[in-house]
């Protein structure tokens, strides 16, 4: 059994050597094309094996990475809107504090500029703005936003004012149509609109898209603030009064900022808003 | 079955340790496959199995015919002769095991083709290929031998001594 196995050895030892040494002397080419005679086309076989293998391991990467980078790309768009709704919101909010400050600067009185930190839409109709009892906010002192009126202060805190709104159904304002003179009042209701009412019968020349703007009567809030537009007239035939729904030219259900009316000023400001329809 | 593992392992060099090069260095795919059928099959099977991937990497790679079936021969054979006292099965003796029988296959070819003056460097075929290839054969080998433990166990055969 020893014997054998170092017979094989022997042998194939010799035959390595044999092989070498042929070539040495330059014969050994003829074993080499012999050999690959056999063993090229083999070659070739496996090595198309290999390629095709070897593809389909690629396309699987590719396959993989393509997955990873569309699950990356897809962070990244989501990333982008989110970075995007940003930009947009805080241009909005650049937008409307510029023409906040310009109506401040255009306003013959002072006012303080407030945040809108919370909002109460029940019964009641109202915003929490963070200015209070430090910022010397009192009781009554109207709230303004770029197009008109937003309603009055009702209560101080120490860091913020409760708000009413023109909407509430307890709020109350002495108005008067622009175009015409005619006063009356402007009430919130319920449902969060707002309509003029104890409107004289001498006043039945007012038509819809009239500017109903604040008279100055009561001296709560200062003459000429916008308050909303007619949308339609109840004229309720002998009635001593009749009344006429508004659109508030304030989107308060929107409202990001306000501006606080801290002075007095007997000036008529309608000339100060922007009241185009 | 044998004869096609042999042919293929011979073949192979040429064929697929291309596609596991890392970097520029190559697993010596019919070292491992010698040395996996000597621990096997004995010094007989080792020492055929060396002489024949040798002799067909030889003649594959276009260089010195006869160089790697003899230094794969011997390899084969002492593998063989040697592989009842081996505990092949521990890693730790695997990757050293192999990488040391790469490095004396590497030195005994160089030491054969010497006497037929080829032009080689020492330090630089040591340094560049064959040290990298036999550090790629350690692991490589570590993890067949690996493989087919586990494969042998799962199938309830005799394990890889």
């Amino acid at each position: 059994m020893r014997i054998r196995q170092f017979g094989l050895l022997v042998a194939a030892l010799g035959v390595c050597l044999l092989l070498l040494t042929l070539q040495t002397r330059g014969e050994g080419a003829t074993a080499g094309q012999l050999v690959g005679f056999v063993t090229t086309p083999l070659q070739t076989v496996l090595t198309k094996v290999n390629r095709s293998a070897v593809g389909v391991w690629a396309t699987y990467l590719d396959w993989k990475n393509v997955r990873a980078e569309n699950h990356r790309l897809r962070a990244e768009v989501e990333e982008r809107q989110v970075e995007s709704l940003r930009a947009r919101d805080v241009e909005a909010e650049n937008g409307r504090l510029r023409r906040l400050l310009a109506l401040r600067d255009r306003l013959p009185l002072a006012t303080i500029a407030g945040e809108v930190i919370g909002r109460e839409w029940g019964w009641a109709r109202s915003l929490v703005v963070n200015r209070g009892r430090a910022d010397n906010v009192l009781r009554m002192t109207p709230a303004i936003a770029p197009e008109g009126l937003v309603g009055r202060v009702v209560e101080v805190r120490s860091g913020a004012s409760i708000v009413q709104l023109l909407t509430d159904p307890a709020s109350t304002v002495s108005a008067t149509v622009e175009r015409t003179r005619t006063t009356g009042i402007v009430e919130g209701e319920p449902r969060g609109t707002t309509r003029f009412k104890y409107m004289a019968r001498d006043g039945a020349a007012i038509q819809v898209g009239d500017l109903i703007v604040t008279s100055g009567l009561g001296g709560v809030f200062p003459k000429g603030i916008p308050i909303g537009r007619v949308r339609s007239i109840f004229d309720r035939g002998s009635a001593l009064f009749h009344y006429a729904t508004l659109t508030p030219v304030v989107d308060v259900a929107r409202i990001e900022e306000v501006l606080l009316l801290t002075g007095q000023t007997p000036q008529d400001l309608v000339a100060h808003f922007s009241t185009d329809r | 079955m044998l004869a096609l593992l042999i042919f293929g392992g011979g073949l192979a060099q040429t064929t697929f340790a291309p596609a596991l090069r890392i970097g520029n260095v190559t697993p010596d795919i019919p070292l491992i496959l010698v040395v996996l059928l000597a621990l096997r099959r004995g010094p007989e099977v080792g020492c055929l199995s060396g002489f024949a991937t040798g002799f067909l990497q030889d003649t594959a790679a276009g260089g010195f015919i006869g160089a790697q079936a003899l230094t794969k021969t011997l390899i084969g054979f002492f593998i063989g002769q040697l592989g009842g006292r081996l505990w092949v099965r521990e890693p730790l003796v695997q990757i050293p095991g192999l990488v040391l029988l790469s490095l004396a296959e590497g030195l005994a070819r160089y030491l054969l083709l010497q006497v037929f003056h080829f032009p080689g460097a020492f330090g630089d075929l040591m340094l560049y290929i064959v040290l990298p290839q036999s550090i790629y054969n350690g692991f490589l080998g570590a993890v067949v031998v690996l493989t087919l433990t586990t494969a042998e166990r799962l199938r309830g055969g005799m394990p890889w001594r």
